[in-house]
């Protein structure tokens, strides 16, 4: 990663890029952090499993292994049937939102962006509710109350392809001459996403008995995690993380502005463009599969920008392993506290951390307007 | 043909009974039905399993074989299960069940009303009876039934429906005898309170569930409470469908000539002369002659399980204290 | 006025029109037929009054727009066929303002400039540390490799712009108003710095300058774009006249010659 010369005329010498050393600590030290996160996750819940019976059972499924002992009836089914999902769920989500969050930020200049900025939240959620409403408002849509497609349930089609369509049509309306303005974009994006929230807030209005199941959606949940939910949203999710980490470089160009990244020889609007998909592709996975949870895509990019420094070459992938980790033990955290929404318990426990991490430094600026 | 295969048919029949008896008991096997091809007096049908249920929300469960093991969602239907003799086959409740008082030793499975799956699983549950309606959420159902349990739903709208489900509950569990005389009971105490009341004067009555911040809940239009009082000998004065809100313009206006004080149950300020003191109260009949009401069997009086007919009765006595004495 | 055109012309821009869009469909027409050519080694200022259209042809000559009428080319290529990072290995703007952002290090946006270059996914290679700094020598910004961008000063950060321009090892060199936050030592050190670069290494140099005597001072060729065409090209002496400062500029001017005889021109009494 590092490089280093020696100026000419002096012997002082440049060094750019991160160290082997730094990489090292912060990826693989997140990395470990994650798999550490996960194992005390799947192995504590209200229930209690030891570590023993838990790694037993996890090697018994994953790997083939013989059990080898007896353990209390109901155990393989609460890790591997419960907790595991869930928590490889909140892994995925984490790290999707924490990465989709500090892709938006730079691309719109804007530390106060989110992942759901440009009108995902809000289409997602209309679809999501009139998912949930559709088999009571038209009685020909029950087509059973488990209705899927490819075992996926109308909900998560519907918030998917809603959250995909906002953002298509807030790019298509902020188009002007072939360009996409960042502010242009914003904009129409929050006036989308007005919309479509008063769209929302009259199906509440007539939901009824459903209104608890919606709000509950609207606070986003990991509760109802399953194994076919992660394999439609974990391809989904590993493609495009991966596909964004290695763009590091048009992110950080385009914090120049559209005209510099331009002469830097960036295709300003098809980068744009692309990171835009990605980045909201993510997004709406993570929404189908686990509702609109807040903060993560918000605090985290900017909690690892104050640490890290703001070169997406490290950032990126360290929003991932450090986005899913939080996630994981927030998680964890939300199921001990009886089964609260775990957004609230980001909230909770990421403000204040984020406020004191604020003090410490000056600013959170994403760009110096000179 | 058919006179001359009467003996040997006959025969089968008995060989079927004598093979049905001596079926080892126990789980998985199958018991012989009794066929009702005689004139005998009908004896208690027993369920046979695999058993198909359809439940109150429209959904087809399987149950293997007879229960042993049951988890309930919702205090009504721990009461069903108890008052079926099956309390002791109880394995996971609510932290909100109250009755009867065995069942505080139960592991609770539903704290704060948020079922936790993990619980259930541990309880190891061979059947889950959980609320419609939402009230048990759609999600948690579909996850136990993806799962592998067998969950019924039950969400009874009317007096009619809590005996369904009492025979409902009685098929699942094979205790469809105690189930009829359980509601044989019922139906009785219920016709004795409708005939007792009947041609008797109907007040205009308002139960008042609760006053928050201004908003006043009472019985929703086609709610199970207002069928409660209807059956009750009064005329109920009837908030909005799905809110069951009334507008304190709109009870105005209403006139109530009897009040009942539902939330006394709960709350101890709520008393006579606090009601007077309500302003925009004071005009109505009920607050004028004093026909205010105190009532603390709210309980079961909105909890649709085998008691629910302690509560017509109640209200019956609240309503027409003179008709029952 | 064309220079005829030679074998080593770098750059040139023939007959070009240019009009931004406006919202009501109609265009405002900015250049109407612009010719210039650079040559190898060319330091050329370009003067003209604000709004005459010097950052939109700046713009034509990086492709970044597109012309209405007539063809830009660079190395004898349109600009339009070239791949984008192609030509960004060969054309560095200095851009009239830039949004700085926050928490780099000056060494690390100068690497930025390297981005045309890259070659590794994520590694940075020992010829781009070479390249940056270099750059930042040849800028005067090597004290100020480990600062942070937005504590720098006006002259400060107007080294890094700099930098990150001559990191990108171009050819050609595009200025557009450099000076413009500058005090007068900062100007004159500025293109001094790069007058000397041109001549070290052989860049080729248009400079966007809005202060006539500096342009004077600092280039040997001076080009004035004036109604949307170049109304004058060639040495200062023979192109800044008092004649065509009133003509173009709207302001009287005398000539006057300083003491070692060197012709400046010196405003009337405002």
């Amino acid at each position: 990663m590092r490089a280093t010369a020696t100026a000419p005329a002096t012997t002082r010498s440049i060094s750019i890029g991160p160290s082997l050393t730094r990489v090292t600590v912060v990826l693989g030290g997140g990395a470990i952090l994650l798999l550490s996160a996960v194992v005390v996750a799947v192995a504590i819940g209200s229930v209690g499993v030891g570590l023993g019976d838990t790694v037993a059972i996890l090697g018994h499924r994953l790997l083939g292994l013989p059990l080898g002992r007896t353990i209390a009836p109901g155990a393989e089914s609460i890790i591997f049937d419960v907790r595991l999902p869930r928590v490889l769920t909140a892994m995925l989500v984490g790290g999707g939102l924490a990465v989709a969050g500090t892709v938006f930020q730079a691309l719109l200049r804007n530390p106060m962006a989110d992942p759901y900025i440009i009108g995902t939240a809000a289409g997602a959620s209309l679809g999501a509710i009139a998912g949930l409403m559709a088999p009571i408002l038209v009685p020909a849509l029950a087509i059973g109350v488990g209705s899927s497609w490819l075992g996926l349930g109308l909900v998560q089609v519907l918030a998917f392809g809603g959250g995909l369509a906002t953002v298509l049509l807030v790019y298509a309306v902020s188009r002007a001459n072939g360009r996409v303005p960042v502010v242009t974009l914003l904009l129409t994006g929050y006036a989308v996403s007005s919309v479509l929230a008063a769209g929302v807030a009259l199906l509440m209005f007539f939901s009824g008995q459903h209104l608890g199941a919606i709000f509950g959606w609207l606070m986003g949940s990991l509760a109802a995690a399953k194994w076919v939910n992660l394999a439609f949203a974990a391809p989904l999710l590993v493609i495009s993380s991966a596909l964004l980490i290695v763009r590091w470089r048009g992110l950080n160009l385009l914090l120049l502005g559209d005209g510099p990244a331009a002469h830097l020889g960036i295709d300003v609007e098809r980068e744009k463009l692309v990171l835009t998909m990605l980045a909201t592709l993510a997004t709406s996975t993570v929404v189908a599969i686990s509702g609109t949870i807040g903060f993560v895509g918000l605090v985290v990019p900017h909690v690892l920008r104050l640490a890290l420094g703001p070169d997406h070459r490290l950032l990126l992938p360290a929003s991932v392993l450090y986005g899913a980790t939080l996630l994981a033990l927030a998680d964890l955290g939300a199921r001990l506290a009886g089964g609260i929404p775990v957004g609230i318990v980001t909230a909770l426990i990421g403000a204040p951390f984020f406020i004191w991490l604020l003090r410490r430094s000056r600013t959170v600026r994403v760009v110096v307007t000179p | 043909m058919a006179p001359r295969l009467r003996l040997p048919s006959t025969l089968v029949i008995l060989a079927a009974l004598l093979l049905g008896a001596c079926a080892p008991a126990g789980s998985g096997s199958p018991s012989a039905t009794v066929p009702s091809a005689s004139s005998a007096p009908s004896a208690p049908a027993h369920s046979v399993y695999p058993l198909t249920l359809t439940d109150d929300a429209g959904r087809e469960v399987t149950i293997s074989a007879a229960p042993a093991r049951i988890v309930s969602l919702v205090p009504s239907n721990t009461e069903i299960v108890c008052a079926l003799d099956a309390c002791d086959d109880l394995v996971g409740v609510t932290d909100f069940d109250d009755y009867p008082a065995q069942v505080a030793d139960v592991a609770e499975v539903v704290i704060g009303a948020v079922v936790d799956v993990e619980k259930v699983i541990a309880a190891d549950p061979d059947l889950i009876l959980a609320a419609g309606n939402e009230a048990t959420s759609t999600a948690v159902i579909d996850q136990l039934t993806d799962l592998g349990y067998p969950v019924l739903a039950l969400y009874p709208q009317d007096l009619q429906g809590v005996y369904d489900d009492i025979a409902l509950v009685g098929e699942a569990i094979d205790a469809q005898g105690t189930a009829e005389e359980l509601v044989t009971s019922l139906k009785a105490r219920e016709a004795a309170v409708v005939a007792a009341v009947a041609g008797a004067e109907r007040p205009r009555t308002f139960y008042e569930v609760g006053v928050f911040e201004g908003s006043i809940y009472t019985a929703g239009k086609d709610s199970f409470l207002a069928s409660l009082i209807s059956l009750a000998g009064g005329e109920p004065i009837l908030g909005d469908a799905a809110s069951t809100a009334i507008q304190l313009e709109d009870l105005i206006s209403a006139d109530p000539e009897l009040i009942l004080l539902g939330d006394a149950s709960y709350d101890a300020s709520v008393t006579v002369e606090s009601i007077a003191a309500r302003s925009g109260w004071s005009d109505m009949t009920a607050v004028r002659e004093g026909r205010i009401v105190i009532v603390l069997e709210d309980l079961v009086i909105t909890r649709p399980g085998p008691r629910i007919v302690d509560g017509l009765e109640a209200l019956a006595r609240a309503i027409h204290p003179e008709l029952f004495p | 006025m064309t220079v005829a055109v030679g074998t080593d012309a770098l750059a040139d821009v023939e007959g070009v029109a240019f009009g931004y869009p406006l919202p009501d469909g109609r265009r405002r027409d900015v250049l109407r037929s612009v010719d210039l050519t650079l040559t190898r080694g060319d330091l050329v200022a370009l003067v003209g009054t604000n709004g005459s259209g010097k950052t939109t042809l700046l713009r034509l000559l990086t492709g970044v727009l597109r012309p209405d009428a007539g063809a830009v080319r660079f190395d004898g290529r349109p600009v339009g066929d070239w791949r984008r990072p192609e030509l960004a290995r060969r054309v560095a703007v200095l851009p009239q303002q830039l949004d700085l952002p926050a928490g780099f290090r000056v060494a690390e946006l100068v690497e930025m400039g390297r981005a045309p270059h890259a070659r590794r996914l994520f590694a940075s290679t020992e010829a781009d540390a070479r390249a940056v700094s270099r750059a930042l020598a040849d800028a005067g910004a090597l004290e100020l490799a480990d600062r942070y961008a937005e504590e720098l000063s006006g002259g400060e950060r107007q080294r890094l712009l700099v930098a990150m321009a001559l990191a990108q090892e171009p050819d050609l060199l595009l200025l557009d108003e450099p000076t413009l936050h500058l005090d007068l030592a900062h100007q004159v050190a500025l293109l001094a710095a790069i007058r000397h670069l041109r001549d070290q290494r052989g860049l080729t140099v248009l400079a966007v300058l809005h202060d006539l005597n500096l342009a004077a001072a600092f280039a040997p060729r001076v080009a004035v774009l004036d109604e949307g065409r170049i109304v004058a090209d060639g040495p200062p002496g023979e192109v800044l006249t008092p004649d065509l400062v009133r003509r173009v500029f709207g302001v009287a001017v005398d000539e006057a010659r300083t003491a070692d005889g060197r012709r400046h021109l010196a405003l009337h009494e405002v």
